[in-house]
């Protein structure tokens, strides 16, 4: 691959395996198989949980990396997409009486309405103005949430005994902590695939990582910055939506908690831990924030302190992350 | 009327501080490019210090306390920009991890004043008390001493920035930092200054609004998006823009919160803010820049 070293092409292709696309399929795979058998192995329910809430995460990351990694837009407002995503299959489910799964379908279809009403005044704007207006709509939604309370958003108590997902007939309960892990690993591994293997890898990938790497250049070859700026704000909203579907209908409660400091500290160290625009780096941050989030349970008034000092700590002293030690290995 | 009146005092004494707060914001971003996410905490910061020795510690007189503080604020400032902005300068994704590292500061001092001093909010006991009446109109006493104090400290800022050698030196590296450095400026100085005056300036607005809004750990990212909207309306590394707007904005606030509710304080702000980014984008004064 000498002759196309530097082209963005063989940048994406070749973080991960370096062999190609379908190599890096199969090993792919492979790992979603293993952790598929390894779920039927786990007896602890608890384990299930926290590798559940793993498989949520990942996706809700994966998008994020997609805008923030890939595509260079510095947008903070992830976990509104994910509110969105997880109040509107509650509501559509308590309400309207949607079964969950098409009111997961529905939370998509308002995740890329939310994004696009975002990406408007975002795209007016460059860098840091992007971070601070996106993460202003962060810090302006719970108050808008207490006001939802008219039309049964819950206010400050949230929504609870959201309706447990149904499958085919199947009721999954949350206490149906194996049921559960498959289908939250099933979510996961297919979105994480379509969103590093089939939109990364294609078109539009090439054009986030041209616009994120060479703005002017990107716009001079024909780019359409508005339009794949627009595709990257929507693209990572509907993933970030159906997560949050997904987390609503495993919890049976969506409160304005996952707002709350605790969430968007977690969702940052992720990043910054696994590294961004480097698959599988912001994965990998995942299951190392979840795992190590638990085992520091016992510090409980410390922790989010330390979560602080944990991102601080990784962009001075590990500024690519965990997948950049990686590929210093090489 | 006199309601009317009242209202826009509220709103014009309030603006003061805002202004405080802003300039500050918008020093640090002039100089040195880094949008401070961390600004708001260290306003907290100012105001529970204050709480400290005033309130809850020793019991000193606030302009004692007053004296005490503004040091240790200058020197969170030299330190964060030396221990955490510094190395990351000239590195590869230099501006995102700024972000993330000012970002990560916040929630670090936010969630130590949490574990120091709890949860709650406090406040300060108003070092003036009683109030001024003018035909029907009242306005306390301490409202009108702030707002004289703020006035005072956004003009020595001024004062500083267009009429010392110093002060020349940092609107250099503003306009453009390798050119300051080639003519034999210290850039890291100017940096950490900068940085320091930002602290105690955000501090000193939070230690004069905790009487009237009380201090909390979480309190200080309404000030912060306050203080960014006023100086993208005013216009980057616009004193006078900054100043203007702060006024404007504030008085907007003042009666939202009173015709609509407080609770819709900050949804305003955000929508006066894509309102502006829309329709004036450059800011009222400023040259936008990017």
């Amino acid at each position: 691959m000498s002759a196309t070293e530097n082209t963005p092409l063989a940048k994406i292709n070749s973080v991960f395996t370096g062999f190609g696309l379908m190599h890096d399929s199969m090993v792919y795979w492979a790992v979603v198989a293993g952790l598929a058998l390894l779920g039927g192995m786990i007896g602890d329910s608890y384990v299930h949980h926290i590798l559940i809430l793993v498989f949520i995460w990942c996706i809700v990351i994966a998008s994020w990396d997609l805008i923030l990694g890939y595509a260079g837009i510095f947008n903070y407002a992830q976990l509104v997409f994910f509110t969105f995503g997880a109040y509107g299959s509650a509501m559509l489910s308590i309400y309207a009486g949607l079964s969950p799964l098409l009111a997961i379908a529905a939370a998509a279809g308002i995740g890329a309405v939310i994004g696009l009403i975002v990406a408007m005044p975002s795209l007016r704007l460059k860098g840091e103005y992007v971070a601070l207006f996106t993460f202003a709509v962060h810090l302006a939604l719970p108050p808008l949430i207490q006001q939802g309370k008219a039309i049964g958003m819950g206010g400050n108590t949230g929504l609870l005994g959201i309706p447990w997902l149904n499958l085919f007939g199947y009721q999954v309960s949350s206490i149906d902590k194996l049921t559960w892990y498959w289908v939250a690993l099933a979510f996961g591994a297919v979105c994480v695939y379509l969103i590093y293997f089939i939109v990364l890898r294609g078109r539009m990938g090439l054009a986030f990582i041209a616009m994120r790497d060479a703005d002017t250049f990107a716009q001079a070859i024909g780019v359409n910055e508005y339009k794949y700026k627009m595709l990257a704000f929507v693209v990572s909203a509907v993933f970030t939506a159906v997560a949050g579907g997904l987390y609503a209908h495993y919890t049976s409660v969506v409160t304005p908690k996952v707002l709350g400091t605790e969430f968007f500290l977690m969702a940052m160290v992720m990043l910054a831990i696994g590294g961004m625009g480097r698959f599988p780096g912001a994965v990998l941050g995942v299951f190392i924030v979840v795992i190590g989030n638990e085992l520091l349970r016992s510090f409980d008034d410390f922790r989010l302190l330390l979560l602080g000092v944990a991102v601080v700590l990784t962009v001075i002293f590990l500024p690519n992350g965990v997948a950049g030690l990686f590929a210093k290995r090489k | 009327m006199t309601q009317i009146l009242e209202i826009l005092i509220s709103g014009i004494t309030q603006g003061a501080v805002y202004c405080v707060v802003a300039v500050g914001l918008s020093l640090v971003y002039g100089a040195s490019r880094i949008l401070n996410f961390a600004h708001g905490s260290l306003y907290s910061l100012g105001g529970f210090l204050a709480w400290y020795l005033v309130v809850g510690g020793p019991g000193i007189p606030l302009w004692l306390a007053f004296l005490l503080i503004l040091p240790v604020l200058a020197l969170t400032g030299v330190v964060i920009e030396r221990a955490v902005i510094r190395p990351l300068r000239g590195s590869d994704n230099w501006k995102i991890n700024t972000i993330m590292v000012t970002l990560g500061l916040a929630f670090i001092i936010e969630n130590g004043l949490q574990l120091v001093f709890g949860p709650g909010t406090r406040t300060i006991p108003p070092f003036v008390e009683g109030s001024l009446s003018i035909s029907g109109i009242t306005i306390t006493w301490y409202k009108l001493s702030i707002f004289v104090i703020s006035l005072a400290l956004v003009g020595a800022l001024e004062l500083f920035l267009s009429s010392t050698r110093y002060g020349q030196a940092v609107r250099a590296v503003s306009q453009d930092m390798q050119g300051a450095n080639q003519v034999g400026i210290n850039v890291n100085q100017v940096f950490s200054t900068t940085f320091a005056l930002s602290v105690v300036l955000t501090g000193v607005a939070g230690i004069l609004l905790a009487p009237v809004f009380l201090v909390s750990p979480l309190g200080g990212w309404a000030p912060f998006l306050k203080a960014f909207v006023i100086v993208v309306l005013g216009g980057l590394g616009s004193t006078k823009g900054a100043f203007v707007a702060a006024f404007i904005l504030a008085v907007l606030e003042a009666f939202v919160i009173f015709y609509i509710g407080p609770s819709w304080a900050m949804p305003a702000w955000l929508l006066m803010l894509i309102i502006v980014l829309m329709v004036r984008p450059k800011g009222l004064f400023g040259v936008w820049e990017n």
